[in-house]
């Protein structure tokens, strides 16, 4: 393997990882406030159909992105309106949202299969793109990979450095004392679902509107893989990027090592990346013995007075 | 009041049974039940989306009344909606994936006044008989495209799983850009998927990667088209005219027309002629082709690519004509001799000249 | 909203307003689905008829059903025993990808041996093929702490490809054109129908295991202590089993009853090994678990319902043209109104009046 094609690799890495780090960032932001969302599947598919609807219709991508991470937002209300108002499982809602989620977009998607809606095209950022190894990796793609990079810092600092963030914590960590300390734990436990379902959409709007087309079953699973991703993260906004490259570069290598003409049986390199993220969570877990859920992820607040 | 609201509410039922009633004495008018069982969404622009385009064609026939159910997997689920047709006084139902052959056989021991046809496989019976296109002639053809075209003499090919349909079409790729081109290789990357656009266009830049600067495809995405056209590198298509995906890169497509051939199936239903054997037909039918050959091959290439479309047509050339050997150099196909039907449907190796594994 | 409503928690609950309260969620999906269908130029109401129709309209329909919601219900009933200890299986789909696998090697290895050997020797190692799968998760979670829903999860993923290698692989049929299957299996390795009707004898599987997991439940003390733990992780203290020996069990228990639905599959209906064998049952079965409430009886009935959904759509494709993604709206829309609905059997909300 030559160096312009490690270069290209990882480059292909930050690409292919970029739909799955804004939905594993929601999901993130999601647990850190107690609520458990595993429907981030089907929270994408839907975005990835409204963003390429919307950008068909009005012409623009930038709207068309916006309203993929409304799609996401709309889907979450209702786990938060079975979780957070009905008291409901959540993971069993959010494995019911991942199929009301499929099935709608793959219902209402069928009349857009092969048609075509502007995209965000590749933009490489002045100066930047011509820095040497970093610059092809990282600044010779689209706007919505650039934005992807400020979204984990900023989340960061908004979780740790301001009061609401660390209210939402608390709506993870301690409800109990939380509420004694005179804050909603169910606003911001609601805060926490849409913007998450709000970034589980963007993801999805990222694969229509900045990388391929609509068609159904577009994000392939790429939603589970954000879930594993939140944990493999330890819930840290920063290692989340790790995770969601490593993801990325792990498929695209696997294809890399067919191009070249391995004899591997294909089905086994598939399982590559699945068995990187089984491995990296085993070992990661047993050493961070700091870094665990919030306390009260999936458990929820009793609704009576 | 509460009178006035169970009236209306009878009267509501009571119409909606009319309404089934009627819409039923309907269906019973009609002639011809054609019944399509497909194994993906119809949505999906590929293979099933193809079948159903012909489907829409039969649909506008006079008396001729058609369905489908879609996303049925292969085994018993495929058994029961092909009872079900049958059930229903379907009198033609086509499926199309190989593995429906086994669930076909039997529901039409069953149903001996139904028309079975089954597409890809081989078995026959009395009421049931097989079809395909020969989609490797059209392959043959656009790999004489990339095989004149590319400069860097390594092609690369996106592909979806590794069954004969597939194996067989890289094989003749690879056989037509040999033809023209005789350092040409074929590089082969399986994506395991048959629409995910994302994927299939990160197999296609891997390729783009290793040197590959013309692209072809066993894929229903248009993504590795796209992929090429970003690259500035030339691209082939599959199932229909993709070149609005890429008409920059987009050099030629291997296409399906199953339109006539579901055409004819449906007269010779009708008028009795229908025999159950295997139907495979080709490109002289119409049912495979290549689309129109972008300006940016030259003339003279163009012209031999049509040329030896029509050899290909009046049956004097034959796509798998021996000496043929595969990758390990082991001769498959001896000298003077050309791969029989059997042969062609069960092919599990590559030709030489061929990277990769067919497993 | 709490300025309107108070919300108070009942004291008891009544089987009548449970039944009243998963009716009310069924026809407010129902009513949803029929709107849906209206919306797209659908005749709603004939729709659902349709619907019904397709799946217990007729005898063969309910066969259909039956045989379809065996799997369903041995993947459900093992995720159910993995759920009572809040151990988050969610990798049934693999477990019986392994077991059908697990029954395939047995079937093919030893062709010659007649059914009443062949049989229970599929049987056995679909079962341990199973509670491997299930059981490294469980290692996992205990010495490492890696969470199961994440590994259960990959595991999926990695048993199908493992599937798949081996169907495209090692296992391929000679003479199957270069097809993924495996050669058909011995008529000694398919369980037979039952009497003259279309049903085979793997519902009686399911009844058994139901029996014996209902039993096991309700009267043995290892059971009850599992269900203790489960909701109260502070009673496991007092278990006579220590809390890991809990979750090796019941993952291996778990994982082994999806590996029974594998064996079935692959024995009963396919009668050889394909990709196509994996068809989600590992996913409704959690869906189905949940709308049960754990319990083996009413799994059946919800095994049943959404069997009879999957079968019904057929129905509604046929006749309305009406796409496949229909039928997961209603699966999707179904729980959600269930699980929200659950609310009001455990609460009572009554109108605040002003003060």
């Amino acid at each position: 393997m030559t160096w312009e094609m490690l270069i290209s690799l990882l480059a292909a890495a930050v690409q292919s990882g970029t739909p799955v780090l804004y939905a594993t960032l929601g999901e993130i932001f999601t647990e850190r406030s107690g609520i458990l969302n595993l429907g981030v599947e089907g929270m994408m598919i839907c975005g990835a159909l409204a963003a390429f609807v919307v950008a068909q219709m009005t012409g623009s991508p930038a709207l068309g992105f916006l309203f993929g991470g409304m799609a996401g937002l709309a889907l979450s209300a209702l786990h938060g309106l079975v979780c957070i108002g009905f008291n409901g499982n959540q993971v069993v809602s959010g494995l019911a949202l991942t199929i009301l989620g499929t099935g709608l977009a793959n219902y209402l998607g069928t009349p857009f299969i092969g048609t075509e809606a502007p995209k965000f095209l590749a933009y490489p950022l002045p100066l930047l793109s011509r820095i040497p190894v970093i610059g092809p990796i990282f600044f010779q793609h689209n706007m919505l990979v650039y934005l992807s990079f400020l979204v984990p810092p900023l989340m960061w600092l908004f979780l740790n450095r301001t009061r609401s963030g660390l209210a939402l914590r608390a709506a993870g960590e301690y409800p109990a004392a939380a509420t004694a300390a005179g804050l909603s734990v169910s606003a911001f436990r609601w805060t926490g679902v849409l913007v998450g379902g709000f970034f589980a959409g963007l993801g999805g709007a990222y694969l229509t509107i900045a990388y391929t087309s609509w068609t159904t079953g577009i994000s392939a699973g790429r939603g589970w893989i954000a879930v594993a991703l939140v944990i493999f993260a330890f819930w840290h906004p920063g290692r989340a990027v790790l995770g969601a490259y490593l993801f990325g570069g792990v498929m695209a290598f696997q294809f890399r090592l067919q191009a070249m003409g391995t004899h591997i049986p294909s089905s086994l390199l598939l399982m590559l990346p699945y068995l990187l993220t089984v491995i990296v969570l085993v070992l990661s877990s047993r050493r961070g013995k700091g870094k665990q859920a919030p306390a009260f992820l999936g458990v929820n607040i009793e609704p009576s007075e | 009041m509460r009178k006035w609201i169970t009236g209306a509410g009878f009267a509501l039922v009571l119409s909606m049974i009319f309404w089934c009633g009627t819409a039923s004495a309907e269906e019973a008018a009609k002639e011809l039940k054609v019944g399509f069982v497909y194994v993906s969404p119809v949505g999906d622009a590929g293979w099933s989306y193809a079948h159903d385009q012909g489907r829409l064609v039969i649909d506008e026939m006079e008396g001729v009344e058609t369905a489908y159910v879609e996303k049925v997997p292969e085994g018993p689920d495929a058994e029961r909606v092909m009872l079900n047709m049958a059930r229903k006084d379907f009198d033609l139902v086509f499926a199309t994936s190989f593995g429906y052959m086994d669930p076909m056989l039997k529901v039409a021991q069953r149903f001996p006044d139904v028309t079975f046809m089954h597409c890809s496989g081989f078995k026959t019976a009395d009421n049931m008989g097989n079809y395909f296109g020969r989609m490797y002639q059209a392959r043959y053809l656009t790999g004489m495209v990339a095989g004149a075209m590319t400069e860097s003499n390594v092609l690369g090919f996106v592909a979806a799983f590794p069954i004969p349909e597939v194996i067989r079409g890289i094989n003749a790729f690879a056989l037509g850009a040999q033809a023209v081109n005789p350092d040409a290789t074929v590089r082969v990357v399986w994506t395991k998927t048959w629409y995910d656009p994302a994927t299939e266009k990160e197999a296609a830049k891997s390729l783009l990667d290793i040197g590959a600067d013309v692209i072809a495809q066993h894929q229903d995405s248009p993504g590795p088209q796209e992929a090429a056209q970003e690259q500035g590198v030339y691209s082939i298509g599959y199932n229909t005219d993709m070149r609005a995906f890429a008409p920059k890169a987009h050099l030629v497509a291997a296409v399906w027309n199953w339109a006539p051939f579901y055409t004819e199936m449906v007269k010779q239903v009708r008028n009795g002629t229908w025999e159950p054997k295997a139907y495979w037909y080709g490109i002289e039918k119409g049912i495979v082709d290549i689309s129109t050959i972008n300006d940016i091959v030259p003339q003279e290439i163009q012209k031999q690519v049509l040329e030896r479309k029509g050899e290909i047509v009046e049956e004097k050339f034959h796509v798998f004509s021996g000496p043929i050997r595969d990758q390990k150099g082991k001769e498959r196909i001896a000298e003077g001799k050309t791969a029989t039907d059997p042969e062609m449907l069960g092919m599990d190796w590559f030709v030489e000249g061929v990277v990769g594994t067919t497993e | 909203m709490n300025q309107w409503l108070r919300i108070t928690k009942r004291q008891e609950r009544p089987a009548w307003r449970s039944c009243l309260v998963l009716a009310g969620a069924i026809l407010f999906s129902l009513a949803v689905s029929a709107f849906l269908l209206a919306v797209q130029g659908r005749p709603p109401l004939r729709g659902l008829w349709l619907l019904f129709q397709g799946a217990y309209g007729s005898l063969w329909a309910i066969e259909d059903c039956l045989n379809k919601a065996v799997p369903i219900y041995l993947c459900s009933l093992g995720v159910a025993v993995a759920f009572r200890l809040q151990v988050w299986n969610i990798g049934a789909e693999g477990q019986y990808a392994l077991g059908a696998v697990g029954a395939t090697w047995a079937a093919l290895s030893f062709p010659g041996l007649p059914a009443v050997f062949l049989i229970p020797a599929m049987m056995a190692v679909a079962f341990a093929a199973g509670a491997l799968w299930g059981l490294i998760p469980a290692i996992l979670k205990l010495r490492m702490r890696a969470n199961e829903i994440i590994v259960t999860l990959m595991l999926n993923y990695i048993a199908i490809l493992f599937l798949d290698y081996l169907v495209y692989g090692p296992w391929k049929d000679p003479v199957s054109f270069g097809f993924p299957m495996t050669p058909i299996f011995p008529p000694a390795a398919v369980i037979d129908r039952i009497g003259g009707t279309g049903l085979h004898w793997g519902l009686a599987l399911c009844v058994v295991c139901g029996l014996l997991i209902w039993v096991f439940f309700r009267f043995t003390r290892l059971g009850y202590e599992l269900k203790a733990s489960g909701e109260n992780v502070r009673a496991a203290r007092y278990a006579r089993l220590p809390y890991s020996r809990l979750v090796l069990l019941v993952m291996a228990l778990s994982g082994a009853l999806a590996g029974w639905a594998g064996f079935v599959e692959a024995s009963a209906t396919l009668n050889r090994l394909q990709p196509s064998i994996m068809v989600g049952y590992g996913y409704t079965a959690i869906v189905v678990a949940w709308l049960a409430r754990l319990n083996p009886l009413y799994i059946g009935f919800a095994a049943f319902l959404l069997a009879g959904l999957r079968v019904g759509v057929e129905n509604l494709q046929l006749e309305l043209q009406v796409p496949a993604a229909f039928g997961q709206i209603m699966e999707g829309l179904i729980l959600l109104s269930v699980l929200a609905g659950g609310f009001f059997i455990d609460y009572r909300l009554s109108l605040r009046r002003r003060s």
